[in-house]
C-alpha cells in the first residue's frame, strides 16, 4: 500500500470513528448516559444500510434507513432503563449490543450469519477509477462528519441541549422546571444511536464486507477511549480523541515490521495501552485533553 | 433430559455464578459503583492457578488456594492504585475506570498466556450417577467448595468483629468511622474477599470447562444479572439470584414454548418451540430487562440490618 492511499484509508477510518465518538459524546458527555453498547448501533446501521442498498434502494436512502433503524433501536433499549440509575444503563446497553451481534451471527437467513456479506455496493463507484475512488469516499465521509458535527453542536447549544446538561448533573433541577427527564433521555439515546448508525453505513460501503466479528464489544471500548481522551462534553475533543486513538491503533499495526513481535501479542499490548490510557485519564485528567467549555448564558433582553 | 439432571446442571452453574455475584455485590454496596472489572479478577485467578498447577506442576488444591490469595492481594493493590484516588467522585467515573481496568486485565492475561484454550492438569473426568443425575467428581467438588465458601462468608459476616464492621461500614460509612471502625481496613478486606472469591469462582469454572481470555466478558452479563436479580448490596440475594438464573438458563432451553401458545394442548396452533442453544446468553439479558421493568430493586431488595 502506498503512503498516500494508506493516509486516505486512515483518514476515512478516522472520519467514521469520529462520527461514532461524536455520537457517544452526545449521549455520555452531554446527557450523562453511560452507554457501554454503542457498537450495537454501529452494527445495526451497517447491516440496515447494506441490506437496503443491496435490495435496490439508493445509497442515500440506505444511509437514512441506517439512521432510522439504529435510532429506533436506541429508543427501544432506553424504555426499560430511562428511569433507572447509570449502573443499569451500562449493563443493559452492554447486553443489548451482545444481543444484536448474536442476532446477526445466528440469523443466517437475513444477513449470511457468520460468513458475513460480501460485495456491498459503493455509491457512484462507476464514476471513478480504483485509485481515485478512495479520495472521493474520503470527501463524502468528511461531508457526513461535518453534518454530524454541526447538527450535534446545534442541538447541544439549543434549549434541548441545556436540559440535557442539567440532567447530567442530576434529575432534580430539570424536574423542578417541569421537564420530563425520561423523555429527554430517550430522545438523546435515539439521536446518538442514529448518528452511530450513519457511521455504520459509511463503514459498510467503504469496507464492502461486513460480518458480526466487525462489531465485537471491544469496539465500544475504543469509542469510549476516544471520548475520554479527547474530552467529554466537547465536540472538537471527541473528534481529536478519535484521530489520536485511531492513528495509534492503525499505526501500531506496522510495529511488527520494525520490531520482532507476534501479531497476537501486539494486539493485546495495544489494548493494554488504550485501557491504561482510559484509567490514567480518569484519575489525572477527567475532563480529557480539551474538556467542556463553560458557557454562560445571558438573559434575553439584557445588554 | 431428566429433570434431576437439569436441576444438577442449574446448581453447578448457580454456585459458580454465586461466588462471583457475592463479590460484585459487596464492592457495589460498600463503594457504590458497578465494578466492570470484577469478572476479570475471576479470569486472572483462574490463569494464576493454571500457572501454579500446569507450569509449576503444583497440586490443584494448593494452586487454587495460592491463586485466590494472590488475586486478593492484587485486588487490594489495584484498589489502592486506582479506585482509592477516585473515592467520592461519583459512580459514573468509577464505572468507566473499572471498564478500562477490565480491558487492561483481559489483555494482560491474553498477552501472557495467549488466546488459545487451556485446561488444568486434572484426570479425565468420568461421570457417575448421583441421586439420578450424572455428575463428574469435579462437579461435585465444585458444589462442595462453593458451598463451603458461602458458609464461611456467612460466618464471617455474622460471627466476627470484621463482619460486623463490614456491615456497619456499608450501612453508613461516616457513622462507622465515628464509632471507631477503621473503614480503610474494612475496604481493604472487602476487596480481598471480593476478588479472591471471584478467583475461586473463575477456577471452578475453569475446572469444569476450559480457560480462555474472553471468559471474563462472557461471565459479565450473567454475574450482573444474578446480582441485580438478588438486589444490589445483598450477598444472600446474590446467591438466590444466581440460583434463579441457573434454573432459568437451564430449564429455559428445555421448555417447549409451543405449549404456552397452544394453552397446554387446548389448541394445536404451533408445533414445538424451543429456545435455540445459540441464544443461551440472551436468556440472562431477557431476565434482566424483565426485572428492570417490574422490580429494579431485585427479588430480595436491600436488606437493612440494625
Amino acid at each position: 500500500m502506498g503512503v498516500l492511499s494508506f493516509l486516505i484509508y486512515l483518514s476515512i477510518m478516522t472520519g467514521i470513528y469520529a462520527i461514532l465518538s461524536l455520537s457517544l459524546n452526545f449521549q455520555y458527555g452531554f446527557a450523562g448516559l453511560v452507554n457501554f453498547g454503542h457498537v450495537a448501533f454501529f452494527c445495526i446501521g451497517a447491516y440496515a444500510s447494506t441490506l437496503l442498498v443491496m435490495g435496490g434502494v439508493p445509497f442515500l436512502a440506505g444511509v437514512l434507513g441506517a439512521m432510522i433503524f439504529a435510532g429506533i433501536f436506541g429508543f427501544l433499549i432506553s424504555i426499560p432503563t430511562a428511569g433507572l440509575k447509570e449502573d443499569y444503563w451500562a449493563i443493559v446497553t452492554i447486553a443489548a449490543a451482545e444481543i444484536v451481534r448474536l442476532f446477526f451471527l445466528n440469523e443466517a437467513w437475513l444477513a449470511e450469519g457468520a460468513f458475513g456479506i460480501r460485495g456491498i455496493p459503493q455509491p457512484l463507484r462507476a464514476l471513478f477509477s480504483t485509485s481515485t475512488y478512495p479520495a472521493f469516499y474520503l470527501g463524502m465521509v468528511l461531508v457526513f462528519l461535518g453534518i454530524t458535527y454541526f447538527a450535534l453542536r446545534l442541538l447541544t447549544r439549543s434549549p434541548f441541549g441545556r436540559v440535557l446538561k442539567a440532567m447530567r448533573e442530576g434529575d432534580d433541577l430539570p424536574r423542578a422546571f417541569g421537564k420530563n427527564v425520561l423523555r429527554f433521555r430517550m430522545k438523546s439515546m435515539a439521536i446518538g444511536a442514529a448518528f452511530a448508525g450513519l457511521a455504520g453505513s459509511l463503514f459498510a460501503h467503504y469496507i464492502t464486507f461486513i460480518c458480526p466479528w466487525n462489531f465485537m464489544p471491544i469496539e465500544t471500548f475504543i469509542i469510549w477511549a476516544m471520548v475520554v481522551v479527547g474530552g467529554q462534553g466537547n465536540h472538537l475533543g471527541a473528534i481529536a480523541g478519535a484521530a489520536m486513538i485511531q492513528v495509534f491503533y492503525v499505526s501500531t499495526r506496522f510495529a511488527k515490521d520494525y520490531i520482532p513481535i507476534e501479531a497476537e501479542l501486539l494486539a493485546s499490548l495495544r489494548m493494554v495501552i488504550i485501557g491504561l490510557l482510559v484509567v490514567l485519564f480518569m484519575i489525572f485528567r477527567r475532563k480529557g485533553l480539551l474538556g467542556e467549555k463553560k458557557r454562560s448564558y445571558r438573559l434575553s433582553g439584557e445588554g | 433430559m431428566p429433570i434431576v439432571q437439569i436441576l444438577a446442571n442449574s446448581l453447578i452453574r448457580a454456585v459458580e455464578l454465586g461466588l462471583l455475584a457475592i463479590g460484585l455485590t459487596m464492592v457495589y454496596d460498600l463503594l457504590k459503583f458497578a465494578n466492570f472489572s470484577h469478572t476479570e479478577f475471576a479470569i486472572l485467578g483462574a490463569y494464576l492457578a493454571f500457572l501454579f498447577n500446569v507450569t509449576l506442576e503444583l497440586n490443584i488444591f494448593l494452586s487454587a488456594i495460592g491463586a485466590a490469595i494472590l488475586t486478593g492481594f492484587i485486588g487490594i493493590s489495584l484498589d489502592r492504585a486506582i479506585f482509592e484516588r477516585l473515592r467520592g467522585v461519583g459512580s459514573v467515573t468509577l464505572m468507566v475506570t473499572s471498564f478500562g481496568l477490565a480491558i487492561v486485565m483481559r489483555n494482560i492475561v491474553r498477552a501472557i498466556w495467549g488466546a488459545d484454550i487451556k485446561g488444568y492438569a486434572i484426570e479425565l473426568q468420568r461421570p457417575v450417577k448421583f441421586l439420578g443425575a450424572r455428575m463428574t467428581p469435579i462437579q461435585m467438588w465444585i458444589i462442595a467448595i462453593a458451598a463451603l465458601c458461602m458458609v464461611a462468608f456467612h460466618l464471617l459476616l455474622h460471627k466476627t468483629k470484621l463482619g460486623k464492621s463490614m456491615r456497619a461500614t456499608s450501612d453508613n460509612p461516616s457513622l462507622a468511622e465515628a464509632s471507631g471502625i477503621d473503614t480503610v481496613k474494612v475496604i481493604r478486606w472487602v476487596w480481598f474477599i471480593s476478588t479472591s472469591f471471584a478467583a475461586i469462582g473463575g477456577i471452578l469454572i475453569g475446572l469444569e470447562t476450559q480457560l480462555h481470555p474472553q471468559m471474563g466478558f462472557v461471565l459479565l452479563l450473567p454475574v450482573f444479572c444474578a446480582t441485580i436479580l438478588g438486589g444490589i448490596g445483598n450477598p444472600y440475594g446474590a446467591v438466590v439470584g444466581a440460583l434463579a438464573l441457573g434454573l432459568v438458563e437451564n430449564f429455559g432451553l428445555y421448555f417447549n414454548f409451543g405449549n404456552i401458545i397452544n394453552l397446554g394442548g387446548v389448541f394445536d396452533l404451533v408445533g414445538e418451540i424451543y429456545v435455540p442453544t445459540s441464544y443461551k446468553p440472551v436468556i440472562s439479558f431477557a431476565i434482566l430487562i424483565i426485572i428492570l421493568l417490574i422490580r429494579p430493586s431485585g427479588i430480595m431488595g436491600r436488606k437493612r440490618e440494625r
